[in-house]
């Protein structure tokens, strides 16, 4: 690790001892290492005892591993032993810590299993298919009259279920982040029907809270699903910690001593909750800093999280405000580009409610002599490329950009943003077609997909033993490594043995074979020449392939453990086997009745999705663009906060993915099919506001128009994040959308404007 | 001469003690040799001509009793009558059974002319989740987030523990809530759990069934107090407390009570009296230990008992821990046992150069990031011990707080590739979770129809392949394929001549011949007890047939797997006790029984849903003892057997800080310590500070048990992540730290 020579603004924030200090801090500024570089000045410096901690709260999962090998880099610097003496966690991690400790205090047993997002989204599912039976003419408040009525079926089958499931999970979210239980709900709302006294509504309609209504149902019943399995979701997790640190003062108390400082990274994500549990934390007389730059608040959307906290911390009395402005990642042009985009979006916004999307202070490029300077300037190598491209040759333009620059920059790194996971997808393809070199960072960790990916090939064989093809695929993921052996005879073997075994008509003569039909005999004789060591080879495969399907008879745990045994020696890949079988049996202990293929179909969730792996998950936690020079990284712009390269790509800026909230724009969730333009999420959530105010009033449509201001605020910081993981070259690109009826997004064509005029 | 084992010291101190008609009192600490000395006092006794009839020994669980079985098997004790050892708990059933027709109308049961029902934890979690199932459905429990099965076994479990301390199970509920600090709305669970277990009392009084709670209750109010009952009331059961308590006292004049701080204050309360009345009586207390609070122990109670006693002898001397192991235990000590957090803390003296030596001679540890690592390296440890240093494998334990399934079996595995022999002090499985156990269940419902069960097309697939010799996976699956058929809800099974002669070509005649006579049996079965015949077959007897004619034949799979009939005798076994219980109802009564479903159908459908998890620990006793034991830490602390190496791992985990957390009970509050009156409920609060106290205490006692039964070396597993993923950083963890950072660095440096 080379020493950490921080520059004077950071060490302004590097002299703090104690109480509460709020640093603003720029992309590229450094932030995260600084605040590493403080924990570790804090535990080296004897204030602490043996048994208390310095808590470092941050975002993300990736985050926690970054942020923990940091500090323990800076303190083993210092010669002490690392590992003790901070904790870092995500404010999950935090809660399930709190929770964990005493979790009788919240009503939960010992052995309380958290559900994940995947597993809440079935539970969820379940509880709106079941409320959508029993109501179905609840879809008539809001589908829009004009619907014909083919299209109208059509949208009550697919369109309508889905969107009431948004519509209960956020609503869902929303209530256990004001802490409002199912039954809470009720009473509110049979208040409301009885007329409280101070209440007054017009008719009966403007009293009826329909979508609360149908919250509030689906609420309860997903409430018991999750009791029935003894288990909670991740926004459970985060109330309920709130809930023990209220109710128990000692233990209160008690978390107080242990961690005397608490460090707070991206704290322009801070949600209404993680600011509520770490002031109790703190205490009036605590010690707290507090990170982050409110220009890159992009989880704000239909959440309680708000740069506002930070802002208001930042002018709060007694609070040391701190700035980090310096930031040697970018040339200067880009960082030019970035600053205006500030000060237009400040000054010339056209929805005046949006110009406060945007925060000083500007970046400023690093004093002379920094040991991180600014890369040179080159105008030229800034393109915001004004043509009107389908979505199709958007792609094929970044493509063919990317074909000419790989070759000549072998050296260099380059990531290609998108705002949705399914343009990085769309792009994925388009690379694999004209095969350029890609790596692909929109899902879970690698590890946790390959290590998923291969067991999952071979659960998916026993759980169709007679597929030859199947049978091959079980081959592949054996001698993965092959594929890419620097021999040519052991790449070709791979080849010939995979076709072969996907030839094989009737498997049996493969694996267990009749004394006249040995397949492996024939095969072994028909290709002995070229592989004088075939028979081997092959025998090997069928001792282990008739180990695994004896294996079968096993609980599922059992079963991966034998195939990761057999499958991996990468101890990270180990490890992510050890928990998917911890985790397939708790799915198969739910759900007694699953089988190989419904075990199979959870692997390749797993595998394909996004999943919440608390600890492991090294490739993302450590995800270095360096290391994948001359490699095409593929992210979404929210995987990529916090990373840089050196060439940068942004599509897709049209004013669907980055809307202004002018009229013109559309907004992904003003659903087609809903009425008058209504945001359906958004008007739940004023519903239930609503329930919750004084004068319970709830006027129809202004959530919507709200919910767009703050879309497009949080649009506009996800475009400056963008364009600021640049190193040295940058390009914009926007797209007509599907139908081809979108624009480039405002800022776009300020932000090309200004370049023109620059020149 | 049988004092062969036991040091001078021992002898000095057991010579002290006196003759065989005094009462004595040994306590100390574990490891100081008690029961050794407790044992040869056995043995002295029957030297000594006192007729073996006349002792009894009892110990809280009856591993602690194992040195004295040992004891009576060895070849230099005299023939003649038996020596009876027992628990409590088992002398308190054999009595009820024995005094039945006495007590059994004063003790409220309903039909006092028919015989008792014993039930065993698992039949009573069956009766428990049948009363309380229709009550979840009306929205008890809806604010407790709990596995069912976890919260019917609390509710039996708040009964016992009422029993076992000695108070009214009706108090549950109100000293719970007293307790309370938590979430005010928290507090109905505390209203609906008794309501629950008042329920089951009832039913329990009603069709003769006893629970553990039961058994004790009668047997403390009705067989051994006599004072409760009314001498002038000749109908009351004043005669059969005086009979059972004079029985008892009358045939047993000599008394062991081993262990005695893990027995509960009723046990407590029985051998105060008994004390009163015996020839000589041997009382052994360890101190610093009660690993069965959750259970009911009361340790302080149990050194109270040393009052009572002529003798009182401490052993004092360690004959088990190295000194390495002993001053760690010192330092461990103190560093849980420091002051609470935030107050003050007093300065050590530096350890000695030779001390620092010896800790660091007899603590191993190497840090890794993952468990699996972990694993690697306590599994390559103990081989170089097992292979290079030649230890025998009994001599080495791994031990954690809770072993998981996968822990266990990734364990085994290891050490299995390494050719060491292990063993593991859980069954492997629990029973329907055996291969064995699922291929009978699912050959049973094919040959029940009536019972509406359908097998899945994989389950069927899976049983052919175990039930058929020779059938591979492939074969098996389309043999399933083909021949299994679920059509309008009705199940059919085609017969190999229907199979085309390709297929039957590819299956091979072999086993299509031996797939056949399967077939038929089951379909001759199911045809000759269809519930429209008047035959009628308990499923044991079902599955003895099954079993015998059939399965364990040359040419189908139990034939030569010892294993596989091992379960299906196991399986039989509780199928068996599960008829006596629940079927004796059945027949008996009409009520609730009356509807029900046959017996196997409902057997087979409380095994899918956990209710009955049909755990035997008869498989791993007959594992051999000379292979390395793998173990719960507090399962082999209540197996009191020393061993010279020990590993400890995830050290970093919480599990080794945390009691088991039970929503529903409390071991602490319900304790005959705990300060509960209804006038003042201030005092009755558990509080924060309650909870780690009690935290770090248990800790203390388990850490410095392990400790005192460790001969040379202990060896720590650690890794920074658990086994799911969490990072690890535990109490113990710290503890051990704080040990470390007073020794020289390169010794106490526990990350690299």
């Amino acid at each position: 690790m080379t020493p950490f020579r921080p520059r004077p603004k950071q060490r302004r924030v590097l002299a703090y001892t104690g109480g509460r200090m709020g640093v603003s801090a720029v992309p590229g500024s450094g932030k995260t290492y600084t605040l590493s570089a403080l924990a570790a000045k804090l535990v080296t410096s004897g204030v602490l005892a043996d048994d208390q901690e310095v808590l470092v709260v941050t975002l993300v999962n990736s985050a926690v591993e970054n942020f923990a090998g940091r500090v323990a880099g800076f303190v083993q610097q210092r010669g002490l032993l690392p590992h003790l003496g901070y904790r870092v966690r995500t404010l999950h991690g935090l809660a399930h810590d709190i929770v964990r400790e005493r979790p009788a205090l919240v009503g939960l047993a010992d052995d309380f299993q958290i559900v994940d997002e995947r597993a809440a989204d079935q539970i969820l599912q379940e509880a709106v298919e079941t409320w959508l039976r029993t109501h179905s003419p609840a879809a008539d408040d809001f589908l829009s009259p004009d619907l014909e009525e083919g299209r109208r079926e059509w949208v009550l089958r697919g369109k309508w279920p889905a969107l009431a499931t948004d519509v209960a999970r956020s609503f869902i979210r929303r209530a256990k982040d004001l802490q409002i239980t199912p039954t809470d709900l009720f009473q509110w709302l049979e208040q409301r029907r009885d007329g409280l006294p101070g209440l007054f509504f017009a008719s009966q309609s403007a009293a009826s809270l329909p979508l609360v209504e149908m919250g509030g149902a689906i609420y309860a019943d997903y409430q018991r699903a999750l009791i029935y399995r003894g288990a909670v979701d991740f926004d459970d997790l985060i109330r309920l910690a709130l809930q023990a640190l209220r109710l128990d003062r000692e233990y209160l108390e008690r978390l107080r001593y242990r961690w005397p400082f608490i460090l707070e990274d991206e704290a322009q994500d801070s949600s209404r909750l993680q600011e509520e549990i770490l002031r109790l934390l703190v205490g009036p007389e605590g010690n707290w800093v507090r990170v982050g730059d409110p220009n890159q608040a992009i989880y704000e959307t239909f959440t309680t999280a708000s740069p506002h906290y930070l802002r208001d911390f930042l002018d709060e009395l007694g609070v040391v405000s701190r700035e980090l402005p310096n930031s040697g990642r970018s040339t200067l042009s880009i960082i030019r580009l970035a600053n205006h985009l500030i000060d237009w979006t400040r000054t010339q916004h056209p929805v005046e409610a949006v110009r406060e999307a945007l925060t000083e202070p500007h970046i400023e490029p690093t004093p002379p002599g920094d040991p991180q300077p600014n890369p040179p300037d080159d105008p030229d190598q800034v393109w915001i490329v004004d043509r009107r491209f389908t979505p199709g040759d958007e792609l094929g333009a970044v493509v063919d950009s990317l074909a000419r620059w790989l070759p000549e920059h072998p050296e260099a790194t380059v990531a290609v943003l998108t705002p949705r996971n399914q343009r990085g997808f769309e792009l994925v393809n388009a690379l694999k077609q004209r095969d350029l070199p890609y790596f692909e960072l929109l899902r879970s960790s690698m590890s946790t997909r390959e290590a998923a990916g291969a067991l999952g090939n071979i659960v998916n064989y026993l759980a169709d033993p007679v597929s030859s093809t199947k049978l091959a695929a079980v081959y592949r993921v054996w001698r993965r490594a092959d594929r890419e052996a620097e021999s040519g005879e052991v790449q070709a073997r791979f080849k010939a043995v995979s076709q072969a075994l996907r030839r094989c008509r009737q498997v049996e003569d493969c694996l267990w074979p009749r004394p006249d039909q040995d397949w492996l005999e024939e095969t072994a004789r028909e290709l002995e020449e070229d592989y004088p060591d075939l028979r081997e080879h092959l025998a090997q495969f069928r001792a282990l392939v008739r180990r695994w399907q004896e294996a079968t008879l096993l609980p599922i745990d059992q079963l991966v453990l034998t195939l990761a045994q057999d499958l991996f020696r990468e101890p990270a890949d180990l490890a992510v086997a050890h928990k998917l079988a911890v985790v397939l049996r708790r799915a198969s202990d739910s759900h007694p009745e699953w089988r190989l293929p419904e075990l199979t179909q959870e692997l390749a969730v797993v595998a394909r999705n996004e999943r919440r792996f608390l600890g492991l998950g090294d490739d993302d936690t450590g995800f270095d663009p360096e290391k994948y020079q001359g490699q095409v990284v593929v992210a979404t712009v929210h995987k990529a906060k916090g990373l840089e390269w050196d060439r940068v790509y942004l599509m897709s800026v049209n004013n669907y993915n980055f809307p202004s909230a002018q009229p013109h724009d559309q907004f992904i969730s003003e659903k087609w099919f809903v009425r008058d333009h209504l945001n359906l999420e958004a008007e739940a959530l004023a519903q239930l506001d609503a329930l919750r105010s004084e004068d319970g009033f709830y006027e129809e449509g202004a959530a919507t128009k709200e919910a767009r201001r703050e879309y497009a605020a949080e649009r506009l910081r996800l475009l400056y994040v963008g364009i600021t993981r640049a190193k040295k070259e940058l390009i914009l690109t926007w797209n007509t959308g599907r139908r081809g009826d979108q624009q480039p997004a405002t800022p776009f064509i300020a932000l090309q404007t200004l370049w023109e005029e620059e020149g | 001469m049988t004092n062969l084992t036991l040091s001078n010291h021992q002898l000095a101190l057991m010579d002290a003690a006196g003759s065989a008609d005094r009462r004595v009192f040994f306590h100390g600490p574990a490891g100081a040799g008690k029961t050794t000395v407790g044992v040869e006092w056995l043995l002295r006794l029957l030297q000594a001509d006192v007729p073996a009839r006349s002792i009894l020994v009892l110990a809280p669980q009856r591993t602690l009793a194992l040195p004295y079985y040992a004891a009576l098997r060895r070849p230099t004790v005299r023939p003649g009558g038996q020596v009876t050892i027992a628990t409590v708990g088992g002398l308190a059933q054999r009595m009820v059974d024995l005094f039945w027709t006495l007590i059994a109308e004063p003790a409220g049961f309903a039909h006092p002319d028919q015989p008792p029902t014993f039930l065993t934890l698992e039949t009573a979690q069956y009766y428990m989740a049948r009363l309380v199932r229709p009550l979840l459905e009306e929205g008890y429990f809806e604010t407790v987030v709990i596995d069912r099965n976890r919260l019917y076994s609390q509710i039996i479990d708040n009964l016992n523990k009422a029993a076992v301390v000695g108070f009214p199970y009706t108090e549950i509920g109100d000293r719970l809530k007293a307790a309370w600090s938590g979430e005010q709305t928290q507090r109905r669970i505390y209203d609906e759990a008794p309501q629950c277990a008042t329920r089951f009392r009832a039913y329990c009084l009603a069709h003769n069934l006893l629970d553990f709670s039961l058994q004790v209750e009668v047997f403390a109010r009705y067989l051994w107090k006599p004072a409760l009952s009314d001498p002038a009331d000749p109908t009351d059961s004043h005669s059969a407390a005086t009979l059972c308590r004079d029985y008892l006292l009358e045939t047993y004049t000599h008394l062991i009570a081993d262990n005695v701080e893990e027995d509960t204050p009723v046990a407590h309360d029985v051998l105060r009296d008994w004390l009163d009345h015996c020839q000589s009586a041997l009382l052994i207390c360890d101190e610093e230990a009660g690993y069965r609070r959750f259970l009911g122990a009361d340790p302080e109670d149990g050194l109270a008992l040393g009052d009572l006693c002529d003798e009182r002898v401490r052993f004092d001397e360690g004959v088990v821990t190295a000194p390495g192991l002993t001053a760690l235990g010192t330092e461990l000590a103190h560093a849980l046992n420091r002051a609470p957090e935030g107050g003050a803390r007093a300065e050590r003296s530096p350890l000695s150069r030779q001390l620092k030596s010896q800790i660091s001679d007899s603590l191993i540890y190497e840090h890794h990031r993952y468990h699996p690592q972990m694993l690697d390296w306590v599994a390559d440890q103990i081989a170089g011990l097992v292979h290079e240093e030649e230890v025998p494998p009994g001599e080495i334990v791994v031990l954690a707080p809770y072993l998981t399934d996968a822990l266990r079996f990734s364990l085994m595995h290891r050490l299995e590739q390494r050719q060491v022999d292990a063993r593991s002090h859980r069954p492997s499985r629990a029973l329907r979770e055996e291969p064995a156990t699922r291929c009978l269940l699912t050959l049973s419902a094919i040959a029940h129809p009536a019972w509406g069960i359908r097998p899945d097309r994989f389950d069927v697939a899976y049983a052919l392949m175990q039930a058929i010799e020779g059938l591979d996976l492939v074969r098996a699956q389309l043999l399933a394929e083909i021949v299994y058929r679920v059509q309008d809800g009705a199940l059919t099974f085609t017969s190999f001549d229907q199979i085309k002669p390709s297929m039957q070509e590819r299956l091979t005649y072999l086993l299509g011949e031996r797939y056949e006579r399967l077939r038929v049996w089951l379909t001759e079965y199911a045809a000759a007890y269809a519930p429209t015949s008047d035959a009628r077959l308990p499923f044991d007897h079902f599955l003895s047939r099954l079993f015998g004619e059939l399965l364990s034949q040359v040419g189908f799979g139990f034939h030569a797997d010892y294993d596989a009939g091992r379960v299906a005798h196991d399986l039989i076994e509780s199928v068996r006790k599960f008829r006596w219980v629940a079927g004796g109802v059945e027949l008996g009564e009409g009520g609730v029984a009356s509807e029900r479903k046959p017996l196997g159908q409902e057997y087979l459908e409380m095994v899918q849903d956990g209710v009955i998890a049909a755990q035997y620990i008869r498989g791993w006793r007959l594992q051999s003892e000379e292979a390395v034991l793998l173990a719960p830490a507090y399962t082999f602390l209540m197996n009191n057997r020393p061993v010279d190496y020990q590993f400890w791992l995830n050290v970093g985990g919480r599990g080794w800080w945390e009691r088991l957390y039970q929503p529903l009970t409390h071991p602490y509050v319900l304790s005959r310590r705990w300060p509960y009156r209804e006038d003042d409920q201030e005092m009755a609060l558990w509080t924060d500070a309650d909870e780690v106290d009690a935290r770090q205490d248990a800790l203390y006692r388990l850490v410095l048990g392990l400790l005192r039964r460790c001969r040379r070396r202990i060896y720590l597993g650690l890794s920074e992540l658990g086994e799911q993923g969490y990072e690890q950083k535990g109490a113990l963890l710290h503890a051990i730290q704080r040990v470390l950072r007073r020794l020289p660095a390169e010794e106490g440096v526990m990350y690299p």
